[in-house]
């Protein structure tokens, strides 16, 4: 296999935009682009398009090609789109990466883009709920927030988890997010704040929660020797692992605290990078909810089982901590524009490997993880290296 | 403007329409049933076309248990998709030794625990394209 490399990147303003789809494509492309001097989007030969759901919020199929339009790219190799609900831009960085490997492209943009809200707020959500199964928990009037619930609860009972470190990790990311420009949420919020918002689905409150947000992220990616000529920093993909338990909510671990396939997600990914958790300056995890995030950092190996609640209260998820968790604000302070957001969190990585975030610089990074769930029973997990 | 279709959140029911009718039909009549592998012997939930394990299609329909327990719940207060208001209990019920999705009727949200007993209380929802009624495999607490 050939080594792949990021050698660009860039990112759209996330929130609730006064914009098109097509809008967010050209944002995100032209950011991407700039981030590479002297390459022109005919010098790509392939393009992956992460995308949950344009037919329902802006009426569009056949994404991919219109994105390649959009932006110039003329694919001669690879062209597709990828959907597998909030997981579709890392999918989608994973199918780049295996036909680069293999040969069979050489410099391939992934993005991801989505266009959730609506002039009503009641479809906006009516939509998310495409994402679990229709017949057996859609019609029910199921969406995300009490799937993650049911996690909340149980973490809480098995292991004294509390509401205060459930709303710990919305003040951090909202905190992290206050330094991105491009994030949803601009302010940051305070641990009354967070406890005192209104109750979406017991245990978890507003500010515990991700929003509806529209948005879209690019990068590229290149073979080894094409990264090497085009800059002298590529951000190299070390690993990558993808594991599932199931899709429907009684196909999952029957403790909803548990997600063995986080678990193993993530060690294929060490596997095949030679690192373990200790090793990792940065995550981006999947933290559409706070549990989601607590129980990242068990099943990624950052704590032991249970010690989730302990581990953000003592700020060792933070900056001067063992590993700091969603330097970019995470999917509560970005927001979550489903296909986007893979695609964002390699984005982040990639400026952070390269010394190029700025105000929330992590401080001699040199291995980052990124992590996308698509329900409690999907994740990916991708680990990315200064060295190759 | 001719012809469109608008979203339908609820499944397609009559016998036209679904090979999962069977379901349905006993579910209108207060049963929960679902499907035992005709091949494996294998009991589903939910009710399949396809054996996931050993890949027949022949299955037969049993019915399980009316009264289950509450195995996990989380009352939705906002946030809600149109269509749908709050608060509502959602909750996975243990029947017959499955785990169903579900939600729970006729609860008071704060009163509601785990090991709760609860009964199958079918839910009337919109009728089908066809016309008919449809119901969804809703349950009620059982007090205490």
């Amino acid at each position: 296999m050939r080594k792949v490399a990021l050698v660009g990147a860039g990112v759209s303003k996330f929130g609730v935009r006064k914009a098109t789809y097509r809008d967010l494509v050209w944002e995100a492309g032209k950011a991407c682009f700039d981030s590479m001097p002297g390459v022109r989007p005919r010098d790509l030969d392939g393009l992956v398009v992460g995308s949950v759901m344009p037919e329902r919020t802006a009426f569009q199929s056949h994404i991919a090609s219109l994105v390649a339009e959009a932006l110039g790219i003329r694919p001669s190799a690879l062209s597709a789109r990828t959907e597998h609900m909030c997981a579709s831009g890392t999918v989608g960085i994973r199918y780049a990466y295996a036909f680069i490997a293999a040969g069979l492209a050489d410099l391939v943009m992934v993005l991801g883009a989505e266009k959730l809200n609506q002039p009503s707020g009641e479809e906006a959500i009516l939509n998310m709920g495409t994402g679990v199964d229709r017949e057996w928990e859609a019609a029910f009037g199921l969406t995300a927030p009490p799937c993650f619930a049911l996690a909340a609860q149980r973490h809480m009972a098995a292991y004294g988890t509390t509401e205060e470190q459930l709303a710990l990790v919305g003040v951090k990311n909202h905190t992290h997010a206050a330094r991105n420009p491009n994030a949803h949420f601009g302010k940051g919020v305070t641990l009354d704040q967070v406890l005192g918002s209104r109750m979406i689905s017991t245990p978890l409150r507003l500010y515990m929660c991700s929003p509806i947000t529209d948005g879209a992220a690019a990068v590229v990616l290149a073979a080894e020797d094409r990264a090497r000529a085009l800059t002298d920093r590529p951000v190299w993909i070390r690993g990558t692992g993808q594991a599932l338990d199931g899709f429907q909510l009684t196909s999952l671990h029957e403790d909803y605290a548990h997600w063995p396939a986080l678990r193993r997600a993530g060690e294929a990914a060490y596997r095949m990078a030679g690192v373990g958790p200790a090793d990792v300056d940065l995550a981006e995890v999947h933290d559409c909810f706070a549990i989601a995030e607590l129980i990242a950092y068990e099943e990624l190996g950052f704590c032991k089982k249970g010690e989730a609640g302990p581990f953000v209260a003592a700020g060792r998820s933070d900056y001067g901590g063992d590993v700091v968790v969603n330097p970019r604000g995470g999917l509560m302070g970005c927001g979550h524009p489903l296909g986007a957001t893979g695609v964002a969190q390699a984005a982040e990585v990639f400026v952070q490997l390269r010394g190029e975030a700025g105000a929330r610089q992590v401080p001699d990074a040199a291995l980052g993880l990124t992590h996308n769930n698509s329900g409690m029973g999907e994740h990916v997990v991708m680990l990315y290296g200064r060295e190759a | 403007m001719s012809y469109f279709r608008a979203i339908d959140p609820f499944p397609l029911e009559s016998a036209d329409q679904t090979k999962l009718h069977e379901f349905y039909a006993r579910l209108a009549d207060g049963r929960l049933a679902t499907t035992r592998c005709a091949g494996c012997g294998a009991t589903a939930w939910p009710p399949r076309g396809f054996c996931p394990e050993c890949a027949s299609d022949r299955f037969e329909w049993v019915d399980l248990p009316r009264e289950g327990t509450v195995h996990a719940f989380s009352v939705q207060e906002a946030g809600l998709p149109a269509g749908f208001e709050g608060p509502r209990v959602f909750a996975i019920v243990k029947v017959g030794g499955h785990r169903v999705f579900s939600v729970l009727t006729g609860a008071e949200p704060g009163a509601v625990r785990v090991g709760q007993p609860v009964a199958l209380a079918p839910l009337r929802v919109a009728d089908g394209p066809g016309g008919g009624p449809r119901w969804l495999p809703a349950f009620r607490v059982l007090s205490p």
